[in-house]
């Protein structure tokens, strides 16, 4: 018993070490962000700075206009959060319910894609765009999740309508409703969990894409966070206290939704564990 | 399961995935063919492509500067950062699983650098790694060292950016801590009672039972950090000494800014094929380790 409480303590304190040093690029970026440039540049550097510095945001506003990144960076990502979460959806239902020739062929072509990785054919797809006249803009960046919303949402969605029983949607046909009924207005709401998973970690996706707005967006006004935050950093190269406050301004959105949809964030990614 | 194979049931299925087929038509089949042929071309991009047969294979294989401390420095980062990682997310995931206070919070505090911009993780971290006021640098001085250029030292930039992705970790902490939590305390029990220690129960009981989703956690995280490109774009910009040349990042440079499509796409294509060598490999390997219950 002796040891086992011992043992008890020693894996609390490392929890609580390894957690402070989980938390400590927060609280670091936070406390830089709250300082003077004088303050930031002194050795040994100080854990705090003596009046936190909240006009650091206001200087950084004028040279990084968040709203207008922030406004950017939603137009991209609400319309793809819905055609990611609209035809995985419509793909896993066929895939989980209905039975066709060419089923087991296609579908094991969609677990096959998973695998590829994306950054091998950026190049085509880019001329693709080129030879349509719309490589410039937002259109490359929020198409793609209208075609099939990812090889892995598909796959989640498809796992999860196999747990539902198919004695509701065959009530439902009985009663003379067609596939679309089945699953819009039976299944959807019986799917809730894993769309709300789905929808969060699209969300994130799209929030943090670097390399795809690099490629297809060059107006700076059009720029999303990410890559406003990249050229700030850029060109901003010692202000590090302007620096650090657009960056917790570029962080505090995401932490903001976990915090609010932590349950459904946890639970997305057991099932994406799980599920394999 | 009574659903019977009708012409209209196909009808409808084809239209609910005619956008998933388009997806994979236009996102990856036909890019796959298109990265192919690029390929075989020397292309600026702004004029029309010319025949260069297998020129650009030659090139990096002989002659190319770039490739070969391209692959040294993907495979150098892409390994430490997977073993490393899972390492570290088993660990912890190890640690949550005992009887923690706050175990909740302690969760979201491990999860939560996964969903941190990759921008914002690389601005931070670049900043703690500065080499006269990071403060890295000072934790090394009060335990008595000398300061450490972290990046900007071809020995530590790589080893400084793996420590960086492995904070990132959170999404594995939280599989293996579920999958943990479904190992049944009987089987546990049973060592005890048997004489065996914390380790047995490690080696006999845990870690077979959780083979499979340590072998989901190693796949995908090979095929992400083989395709690495934040750090390199955003911090070292491939230095120093290409050492941080990431091959993503690779591509991008020798595609967008200097405009070499053809030989990018040769990059791209022996990319995709070495990754799909792997994975391959991955999978063949995984046979001999991994343990599904009732096989």
């Amino acid at each position: 018993m002796k040891t086992h409480n011992r043992s008890n303590i020693a894996v609390t304190a490392a929890v609580i070490v390894l957690g402070f040093l989980s938390v400590f690029p927060f609280l670091w970026m936070l406390r830089s962000s709250l300082m003077s440039n004088l303050e930031i540049y002194q050795y040994p550097p100080l854990m705090l700075p003596k009046t936190p510095r909240f006009d650091n945001y206001v200087y950084a506003l004028t040279a990084f206009p968040f709203g207008r990144y922030l406004l950017n960076t939603l137009t991209i990502t609400i319309p793809s959060v819905f055609g990611v979460l609209l035809t995985s959806t419509m793909a896993a239902y066929a895939f989980a319910r209905l039975d066709f020739p060419g089923r087991k062929p296609l579908f094991a072509l969609v677990i096959a894609s998973m695998l590829m990785p994306g950054a091998a054919t950026i190049i085509p797809i880019f001329k693709g765009w080129t030879l349509l006249g719309l490589s410039n803009g937002y259109i490359p960046l929020i198409v793609p999740a209208f075609l099939g919303g990812g090889a892995f949402n598909i796959f989640l969605c498809r796992q999860f309508l196999m747990t539902i029983p198919r004695d509701l949607d065959e009530a439902a046909i009985i009663d003379g409703a067609g596939n679309i009924r089945v699953l819009f207005q039976v299944l959807l709401p019986l799917i809730k969990p894993v769309l709300i998973s789905i929808g969060l970690f699209t969300f994130i996706l799209y929030w943090n894409d670097v390399l795809g707005p690099l490629i297809y967006i060059s107006r700076n006004e059009q720029n999303t966070i990410s890559q406003a935050l990249a050229n700030f950093r850029a060109g901003y190269g010692t202000d590090y206290k302007s620096i650090m406050a657009a960056c917790c301004m570029a962080v505090a959105p995401v932490v903001g939704l976990y915090l609010v949809g932590q349950r459904y964030f946890i639970e997305g990614i057991v099932l994406s564990g799980m599920k394999s | 399961m009574t659903s019977r194979r009708s012409l209209r049931t196909t009808v409808a299925a084809y239209i609910f995935l005619a956008p998933a087929i388009l997806g994979l038509l236009f996102l990856t089949v036909l890019p796959i063919f298109g990265v192919a042929g690029i390929s075989l071309t020397h292309w600026s991009g702004l004029e029309a492509p010319s025949w260069a047969g297998f020129d650009n294979f030659k090139t990096i294989f002989t002659s190319d500067m770039f490739f070969g401390p391209s692959v040294k420095a993907t495979l150098f980062f892409a390994f430490g950062s997977v073993v490393f990682g899972t390492v570290y997310a088993f660990a912890v995931a190890m640690l949550l699983d005992q009887k923690v206070p706050a175990r909740g919070l302690f969760r979201s505090i491990f999860f939560l650098p996964y969903i941190v911009p990759s921008i914002g993780t690389a601005v931070v971290w670049g900043w703690m790694y500065e080499s006269n006021f990071g403060v890295f640098n000072y934790f090394l001085n009060l335990i008595g060292m000398d300061k450490v250029k972290w990046l900007g030292d071809d020995l530590t930039a790589t080893p400084a950016l793996v420590v960086m992705t492995i904070w990132g970790v959170g999404n594995f902490i939280v599989i293996f801590l579920a999958g943990l939590q479904g190992v049944p305390r009987t089987y546990l029990e049973a060592v005890e009672i048997d004489g065996g220690n914390a380790w047995h129960k490690f080696r006999h009981v845990t870690l077979p039972l959780m083979s499979p989703v340590i072998f989901f956690n190693v796949l995908m995280s090979v095929i992400a950090n083989l395709q690495v490109f934040v750090p390199a774009y955003s911090i070292t910009r491939g230095g120093p000494d290409n050492t941080t040349l990431y091959m993503v990042y690779l591509m991008f440079r020798e595609s967008f800014q200097r405009n070499n499509f053809g030989l990018v796409a040769a990059y791209s294509l022996v990319f995709f094929t070495a990754v799909g060598a792997l994975t391959a490999l991955l999978f063949g390997f995984s046979k001999s380790w991994t343990f599904f219950e009732g096989e």
